[in-house]
């Protein structure tokens, strides 16, 4: 799977002009640090990597809310 | 008597709706009475630390109690509201209290501390809790509950400063007169036929002139506010469902997502009444959808500028007939389609629209030349309003021949090929219908033959090529729009913090002849 820790944090960093905050724990959401523009642009990017379409219902805080999170549900994704 | 400024218009409410539910926060929530306690205490706090009249206080706090206590704090004690997007980062931070010359600046404790390290003078900063190397400055929830009168202030007088972020140059400041905001809450209030009973949710940033309208409605009819600060349709559903939501507005991106998790699980949503879309046009694969989904809400469609708050909405009950329309224009303003140098455009004809009434804002802080240039007489229109000015949008729309609009394309992005005037929005509709493309931008280059040629940049969906998507270009235009160049971008294109995709950055980024983007 292209998808690492580093390729995600960089690019979550990039959507959110955040640079070096975020870390593999840093609430994305809940925090209100990413908005709508950045959770489509976040959405691609999974979708791209791990080469799936990732379901809408599957768009929600307990896949999506932390780099970690997301990292964990894109490999059950690849499987 | 009817409210002429922004704490009028919440003071309102008082006493009679001191006990009824305002503001909802994920685990809070707080009544008129409750608010208006708040928002004393801040604005004594504000009036003790030496703001007075006129002065702009800064304020970036994530969207909640704390952040409209803060709004409605700083107006109480006379002061120009500046609210900013908690996207924003500590640069674009200074350059806002630099550029409007905030006395006090209200935010987070992560971004006071960050502000202080860069050299903001502490005595300027109030932070909403304690924050971590500052615990002497006194903070939004620690301030003590004193008695203070709202500083009385005028219909003329500045009640707030929106930065628009532009995607080329730096942000300006949008000044809205207390006036202007009232007009904006009265005519939205009455075409969404807003009442009491009414529970808006709030996903919008308050920083957005959309956003904060919605908090200026629900304060005009004694409704309610839901806070969402979460941008994820799934948490969006949920709230509706369990605060009974009657209203919802939202963008492009979010309708986006809105849909498509709907449409996967279609879910009822007896309590909503109404959504509204504004700041961009929903794809057409999207707004066809709607309908079935949100089968009982009344779906407004709606077009505006900063500049001027709102200008025009398509009546819901017209949304079949003529979807993607951008309707008429809503009560109180004046929309006329002008054709530069001859008049008023005739059905069928098109031209820029400007816009003329109370929702025509005081101009750029600051920047007397581009308010110039924005705001200003029209000579086509002198018989009828004078040099009364109006607000260029620049925006070119066509008029059809019930007088509903219809956007064409940007004043400035008509592309000249062939001798042909090809809309870049008519390309990119054309390109979106094919099912092969996420996004897309058409933008027109210097050619020695054709004068322009016209070219376009797209994310490809899933397993689409550039040859299919040529295929379909051919066939579905005519020769003269076949984009000459197609430009696929492997990454997420760069958008604007409203969510519109930012043309000039892709633009640029397609002229770059990098091995990212791979032309025809």
């Amino acid at each position: 799977m292209a998808l690492t820790e580093d390729s995600l944090i960089r690019s979550i960093e990039e959507f959110a002009a955040l640079h070096g905050e975020v870390d593999a724990e840093t609430p994305l959401f809940s925090s209100g640090t990413l908005d709508s523009v950045a959770m489509l642009n976040l959405i691609m990017f999974v979708e791209r990597e791990t080469g799936t379409e990732i379901r809408a219902e599957d768009v929600t805080l307990e896949n999506f809310d932390t780099a970690a999170r997301i990292l964990d549900f894109a490999r059950k994704l690849a499987a | 008597m009817s409210a002429n400024t922004l704490h009028e218009l919440f003071a309102a409410n008082l006493p009679q709706r001191s006990g009824k539910t305002f503001l909802i926060d994920a685990g809070r929530q707080a009544t008129y009475g409750e608010v208006d306690a708040l928002a004393r205490a801040i604005g004594a706090h504000l009036a003790a630390r030496g703001v007075g009249a006129g002065d702009r206080v800064l304020v970036q706090v994530r969207k909640g109690i704390a952040e409209v206590s803060a709004l409605l704090g700083v107006t109480r004690a006379g002061a120009v509201l500046v609210d900013i997007s908690t996207a924003w980062t500590a640069e674009q931070v200074r350059f806002v209290a630099e550029d409007c010359g905030a006395s006090i600046l209200i935010v987070e404790p992560a971004m006071a501390r960050v502000l202080a390290a860069e050299g903001i003078d502490p005595a300027r900063l109030l932070p909403v809790s304690a924050a971590r190397g500052l615990e002497g400055l006194p903070c939004l929830s620690d301030l003590p509950a004193l008695p203070f009168e709202a500083l009385p202030r005028r219909a003329d007088d500045l009640a707030a400063i929106i930065y628009t972020s532009g995607s080329t140059g730096k942000p300006k400041g949008v000044m809205l007169s207390h006036a202007n905001v009232l007009a904006g809450a009265r005519s939205v209030a009455e075409y969404l036929e807003l009442a009491e009973s009414d529970r808006l949710l709030s996903v919008l940033p308050y920083s957005f002139d959309y956003g904060f309208n919605q908090l200026t409605t629900m304060m005009l009819v004694g409704g309610s506010v839901v806070h969402q600060g979460v941008a994820m349709a799934s948490e969006i559903v949920r709230a509706i469902l369990r605060h009974e939501v009657t209203g919802l507005a939202a963008v492009p991106p979010l309708w986006i997502q809105i849909v498509r998790l709907l449409a996967s699980a279609p879910t009822p949503l007896p309590s909503l009444r109404f959504i509204t879309n504004s700041g961009g046009k929903i794809p057409l694969s999207t707004l066809e959808r709607m309908p079935g989904i949100f089968a009982k809400a009344r779906i407004f469609l709606m077009y505006g500028l900063t500049e001027a708050f709102r200008s025009t909405y398509l009546a819901p009950d017209r949304f079949a007939a003529k979807m993607g329309s951008i309707g008429q224009a809503i009560p109180g303003a004046e929309v006329f389609v002008i054709r530069h140098g001859e008049g008023v455009a005739r059905p069928g004809e098109q031209g820029e629209l400007v816009h003329r009434g109370p929702l025509v804002s005081q101009g750029y802080w600051n920047r007397p030349e581009a308010t110039a240039e924005k705001i200003r007489p029209c000579p086509e229109l002198r018989d009828r309003i004078g040099d009364e000015p109006v607000v260029y949008s620049g925006d070119i729309v066509r008029i059809d021949e019930d007088g509903d609009l219809w956007f064409v394309s940007r004043n400035d992005a008509l592309i000249k090929t062939s001798g042909y005037r090809v809309s870049p929005d008519e390309v990119e509709d054309l390109v979106y219908r094919s099912g092969l493309a996420a996004d897309v931008v058409a933008f027109g280059v210097q050619d020695d033959m054709l004068g322009q040629s016209v070219q376009v940049a797209v994310t490809l969906l899933g397993e689409a090529s550039r040859e299919a998507l040529l295929a379909h270009c051919r066939a579905a235009m005519p020769a003269y729009m076949v984009p000459q160049r197609i430009h696929v971008w492997p990454e997420p294109m760069p958008r604007t913090a409203s969510g519109k995709l930012s043309r000039p950055d892709v633009i640029r980024g397609c002229s770059d002849t990098s091995s990212l983007h791979s032309a025809r």
